[in-house]
């Protein structure tokens, strides 16, 4: 008998990473659940690892599209006839600069992937939840949605909407049975770290290694988080006994934001 | 296979409300507890109603006391050999008022129950965990931690100070297997609120202790209070090995109270 025994959970970015870790994390306590990404290869290698049988679903989809972003909830509700959690998870960004040299491509990238993905998500989503007065938005921000690094200011402002979002959401549907909370992990090696953190370490003036050492060592545990930090909160989030936790922040940062 | 199997807890404050929903929490996930409070009368009633055997016991002592904190976590690794989860629960007010016509007496009170016990369960906590590499310490703080109402400075500035303190801790150990975290509840309507929130409402300029659940239930999205059990079910996860990397966190549980 697990927690989530008979909802239903959708996951922007699921095949990998922290989406992935929320996707593991939701199955084991007995959820169904749709996971999305661009590559249909990566969500079929997905599903197969997962090996959750006709209780895990891919949606190809990149979140950068409005029209996918509607039609991973929708597709969802078709699949399983209804959706009651939404992690919005997809993000990223590239182009890291000072803001003295940023592009407007860069900046727009990064708030389209993170925050405006969050924002149509969540609007279809709310969709379904309000007339079933109950649901639970699981908003992915960071660290970085409270704090704030040189270089990827892109990132920061989206994270920081996010929350704003979040917060804002929150108390629209209070009373409604529908939490949206936003969890704000440390910096975890995920794929697109591996691929983007590279060109913001250089924009910083460090090496890889080298970021990965400025976050670990911010931490009060002196290393990075692991994905499944992340889907253990989401888990409790998800549940009935997340029912009172709403409009919050939540650090799942191994000691490094100051609130 | 429940969560904490093998692990050992102690609560203060743990016969009745939040403190009991994480006993209760704890024993279900495979822990032993030990639950403090005052009075002999009310822990026997606990254990009874717990029907854990052997798996629960209860230390008599006022947690506004170094010697009844101290002794809880002595008393604690004697009984069952070791400490692994220090929840530091206890705490309140009791004739509370305005800064300008605080006691001496009450302000002292709540920074021993508040602030000082914390601190004394920590130091004491932390010297069994440190050698051992592994723990996991939590503090029952409180929205007033972030926030600060009218008529509850001490409370205010004390749940502010533990939060501090966790912050502290949780960087002076975050490498030795040990987390350190607060958890920030909304009102929930608890004894202590039941048994003091009368004069609270008075203090705080409010027409009785009903319109002081409204007040509270108001200011958060969901228009109600928290309850133990969402309480319970962070202090299960704080307390799990999953969560080995969550630490220096306030983990809020108000229902979408607070601004941060």
């Amino acid at each position: 008998m697990g927690e989530l025994d008979g909802r239903v959970a959708a996951i922007t970015g699921g095949t990998r990473g922290i989406g992935r870790a929320c996707a593991e994390a939701f199955l084991a306590e007995g959820a169904q659940v749709v996971v999305n990404g661009r590559s249909e290869e990566k969500g079929a290698q997905a599903l197969a690892e997962m090996d959750a049988g006709d209780r895990a679903h891919f949606i190809a989809g990149d979140m950068k599209q409005r029209e996918d972003c509607e039609a991973l909830v929708d597709g969802t509700v078709e699949h399983y006839g209804r959706i009651d959690v939404l992690v919005n998870n997809a993000g990223g960004s590239t182009g890291a600069a000072p803001v003295a040299e940023m592009t407007d491509e860069a900046m727009q990238d990064a708030l389209v992937w993170n925050f405006w993905h969050t924002f149509w998500c969540t609007r279809k989503a709310l969709g379904h939840m309000i007339p079933q007065q109950w649901g639970r938005i699981i908003n992915i921000s960071s660290v970085e949605g409270k704090m704030g690094k040189p270089a990827v200011s892109h990132y920061v402002a989206a994270k920081h909407a996010i929350n704003g979002l979040t917060k804002s959401c929150a108390v629209e549907v209070g009373t409604l049975g529908i939490t949206v909370n936003a969890l704000c992990p440390g910096a975890i090696e995920t794929d697109v770290m591996r691929s983007e953190g590279p060109g913001a370490a250089e924009a910083m003036g460090l090496t890889y290694q080298g970021l990965l050492d400025v976050f670990a060592q911010e931490a009060a545990i002196k290393r990075l988080n692991e994905v499944e930090d992340v889907g253990i909160v989401a888990a409790l989030l998800a549940s009935d006994a997340g029912a009172g936790i709403t409009g919050s922040l939540i650090s799942i940062d191994g000691g490094t934001s100051p609130y | 296979m429940g969560k904490l199997e093998g692990k050992v807890a102690c609560i203060t404050g743990g016969t009745r409300s939040i403190g009991r929903a994480m006993a209760d929490a704890f024993l279900a996930e495979g822990a032993k507890v030990v639950v403090n409070g005052r009075d002999e009368q009310k822990g026997q009633q606990c254990l009874a109603e717990m029907d854990a055997g052997d798996d629960a016991a209860f230390y008599a002592g006022d947690a506004s006391t170094q010697d009844a904190v101290e002794g809880l976590v002595d008393f604690t690794i004697d009984r069952y050999g070791q400490l692994d989860i220090c929840c530091l629960n206890s705490g309140g007010v009791q004739m509370t008022a305005p800064v300008a016509e605080m006691t001496d007496e009450e302000w002292k009170l709540e920074i021993d129950w508040n602030l000082n016990h914390v601190f004394w369960g920590m130091r004491r906590a932390l010297q069994h965990m440190i050698p051992r590499e592994s723990g996991r310490i939590m503090v029952t703080s409180s929205v007033e931690g972030k926030l600060g109402k009218p008529g509850i400075p001490g409370y205010a500035a004390t749940k502010h100070a533990v939060n501090g303190l966790v912050k502290a801790a949780a960087q002076e150990v975050g490498t030795l297997g040990i987390t350190v975290n607060s958890i920030l509840p909304g009102l929930i309507e608890t004894d202590i609120v039941r048994e003091t929130g009368p004069d609270s409402a008075v203090a705080m300029g409010l027409d009785g202790y009903d319109s002081l659940i409204e007040m509270f239930a108001q200011e958060a999205a969901i228009k109600r209070p928290n309850t133990v059990e969402e309480v319970a079910a962070v202090a299960v996860l704080l307390a799990s090995d999953a969560a080995r990397n969550i630490t220096g966190c306030m983990f809020p549980v108000d229902g979408g109270t607070m601004p941060y």
